[in-house]
């Protein structure tokens, strides 16, 4: 292969033609100082708050702080070769990132730029990072549901299209695998993923990367990355960077999914270029307006009226706690902002439960309208009677004697935490999870041995999917288990016991 | 022809709070003699001249370890007979007060305040060549039109330009310059190529 030179200069001759001179105006200023991310500029007087300014070097800068006699930067980009009494230019925009379907399937910066190798993003489309979200009339109440494929989640703590689901948790506890297997079982469902990464390890943002193009999952997937590498001001966008970019599929009628993991260090950036600002600290030295930098964000994914397509952005917020101190400043926060959470605990991650989630004081404040209602019907009473078995668990350690129904409660919870364990990276359709979650909410289940229940349930499925595929494919149509489609149900959990023998471990 | 206009990167919020009060007064005091213009000239050369050219002076200006009787005999033996009296009786006054070292910030923000007063803005013109008076006429009254001000004229030569001019009045950077032209020049010219060798990739290679 050769390149035609003759053709590279054609092009070129033609960029030079059509390039047109007009006097350049522009509003500048001066670098008083720089360091650690942000700059203090002198002059810039008629820019104005969130605008864009362009260093030298290339690099952007935003109007963060508007003072009396200077004007205070953040530095999205190479701080380093910045100089004082350098000219800074006013470009009179706000920030604003590439979007549409050319950042599928792309490993961008939260500015728009490539970290794949692939070129730059090749489009027209661009959309403000920050915009003020959509008001009550645009809306409407979360009704879709967002299946993640995790049975603990979607039997229990049940998603929906525009809802806002915390995952919190101690760290390696599994709260990035929820985000991840969730973004697995979109496939095929015309659900755009973003998965925002801040102040992450490169190392640990490439592995996530390599699953999702080893389970096909980046031909819908767009990552945004600003690992703990980059500057402090890049962790802070990224996460309204991701969002303008499903924003874009919000508006036109379609339906995303982004996942912040995790949000606890973008509001340690934003703590940290705040300090430098010298803006008065608050609790936990966090700025006071450390709320609303969260709240912004997270009341952007929404469920749109239909008169505005019906499209939606559900939103995976990630929240790292130490040593499960939920009442610490963010977490609360965040909280308090979401539409509820899902609570993962180490103690649990370690004897085996995984996904390691908390039943007791996770919730779904509003998903449960938006379940399937077959699932509804299977799993209704499942997170308390979880809960209490857990309660109930705790006592029975003691070695006190049972009388036979609190026994049998215990042995049901242990067959359905048994039954609610999934293994990592294999999301599970929904008419399948409704058949575990019936043998074992019915009780089909409470003569299997705890050790089997896993083995029972993949066989049991396998036997489903390879005779009755007619009643899978019903299940996912209908939805809803009318009393002909129950009785189908144990019909075939019976014609399975009948003929199953578990193979001895 | 003084050399490329740059500005303080040293921000002392203090001082320039200082200058503009002392500057206040001292505009207010020439200006009941009607003399503001040439006092504030003459501080501009006092700042230029004396204090840039000696910094030994400038040191015992600032000096606290020097008495207030030494700085006015200093001032009235040096600046006497050169400056405007009222001049001379400023600065014994920011002697008397320890505010010797803030002269040079009276002096900016006495220019600023005394241009506001006169409507003139002042323009810093960079060019490649040195201006000749028709020339310089011609930029001052095209100026003065479009900002319907009088235009008080900084000018500095700088080669790197290689041709055209560059205006600034306040923030406000007007760059007609050939090499801020051949820069964006060059920036399109990149940006539109790469996008065309994406575009037209097959095009170019051949095999």
């Amino acid at each position: 292969m050769k390149f035609n030179s003759d053709e590279i200069a054609s092009v070129l001759q033609q960029e030079i033609e059509h390039f047109d001179s007009k006097i350049d105006v522009r509003e500048v200023g001066t670098v008083l100082e720089v360091g650690d991310g942000i700059a203090r500029v002198y002059g810039l007087s008629g820019v104005m708050a969130g605008e864009m300014v362009e260093f030298p070097n290339g690099a952007i800068g935003l109007a963060f702080n508007l003072e009396e006699n200077s004007v205070g930067v953040i530095i999205l980009g190479d701080y380093l070769t910045i100089e004082e009494g350098d000219e800074v230019k006013a470009l009179s925009t706000l920030l604003s990132v590439p979007a549409g379907d050319a950042v599928i399937g792309r490993v961008l910066d939260p500015l728009g730029n490539p970290l794949d190798g692939k070129g730059p993003v090749q489009t027209d489309v661009t959309r403000p990072v920050e915009i003020i979200a959509t008001g009550v009339a645009e809306r409407q109440p979360v009704s879709e549901p967002l299946q993640t494929g995790i049975k603990a989640i979607d039997a229990m703590t049940p998603i929906g299209r525009g809802q806002r689901e915390l995952i919190i948790g101690d760290r390696k506890t599994g709260k990035t695998a929820i985000a991840i297997d969730a973004i697995l079982n979109q496939k095929g469902e015309g659900v755009k993923c973003f998965y925002v990464a801040i102040g992450q390890k490169d190392s640990s943002v490439a592995g996530v990367v390599d699953v999702l193009r080893k389970y096909g999952a980046m031909e819908y997937t767009t990552v945004i990355c600003s690992g703990a590498s980059s500057p402090a001001p890049l962790q802070y966008v990224a996460p309204y960077a991701g969002t303008a970019m499903a924003e874009h599929f919000m508006f036109n009628g379609g339906h995303a999914l982004v996942v912040y993991d995790d949000l606890s260090k973008q509001a340690t950036a934003y703590r940290q270029m705040s300090l430098l600002m010298r803006r008065p600290p608050g609790r936990e030295a966090y700025p006071g307006d450390v709320f609303y930098c969260h709240s912004r964000l997270l009341e952007r994914s929404a469920k749109l009226s239909d008169e505005l397509g019906g499209g939606s952005i559900t939103s995976l917020p990630i929240i790292e706690t130490l040593e499960g101190e939920v009442s610490a400043y963010i977490p609360t926060n965040v909280i308090s902002i979401t539409d509820g959470q899902i609570y993962v605990q180490p103690d649990l991650f370690f004897s085996g439960v995984r996904p390691a989630m908390n039943a007791g004081i996770s919730v779904s404040r509003v998903g449960g309208a938006a379940q399937v209602k077959a699932m509804k019907a299977v799993s209704g009473g499942l997170r308390l009677d979880l809960a209490a078995f857990r309660a109930l668990e705790a006592f029975a350690q003691l070695g006190t004697d049972l009388d036979a129904a609190t026994q049998s409660q215990l042995d049901r919870g242990y067959r359905m935490v048994e039954l609610l364990k999934q293994p990592q990276y294999r999301p599970m359709p929904v008419e399948e999870q409704i058949l575990s979650i019936f043998a074992g909410t019915r009780g089909f289940l409470d003569d299997v041995e705890i050790k089997t229940v896993q083995q029972w349930e993949q066989d049991f499925l396998q036997f489903a999917r390879d005779k009755h595929g007619d009643l899978l494919s019903e299940l996912r149509e209908k939805g809803a288990l009318s009393e002909e489609l129950t009785a189908k149900i144990e019909s075939v959990i019976k014609e399975f016991k009948a003929g199953y023998k578990p193979i001895p471990a | 022809m003084t050399e490329a206009v740059k500005h303080e990167t040293v921000l002392d919020t203090g001082a320039e709070q200082l200058g503009k009060t002392y500057a206040r007064a001292l505009i207010g005091a020439a200006q009941k003699s009607g003399v503001a213009e040439q006092v504030v000239e003459q501080l501009g050369r006092l700042v230029d001249e004396y204090l840039r050219g000696s910094p030994q002076l400038a040191a015992a200006f600032a000096s606290p370890r020097i008495d207030t009787d030494e700085k006015a005999r200093v001032i009235d033996r040096v600046f006497a007979d050169e400056f405007h009296p009222i001049l001379v009786k400023f600065l014994k006054v920011l002697a008397g007060r320890d505010r010797l070292a803030y002269v040079s910030a009276v002096r900016d923000a006495a220019e600023a305040q005394l241009d506001d007063m006169m409507g003139r803005v002042l323009a810093e013109v960079r060019t490649a060549v040195p201006l000749d008076d028709a020339m310089r006429s011609q930029v001052a009254t095209q100026i003065g039109n479009i900002m319907n001000k009088q235009v008080r004229l900084r000018e500095s030569v700088d080669p790197e330009l290689i041709g055209g001019m560059v205006v600034r009045v306040g923030d406000s950077v007007f760059d007609n310059s050939v090499a801020n032209r051949l820069d964006k020049m060059a920036r399109r010219a990149r940006d539109g190529f790469s996008s065309q060798l994406l575009k037209k990739f097959s095009q170019f290679t051949s095999q």
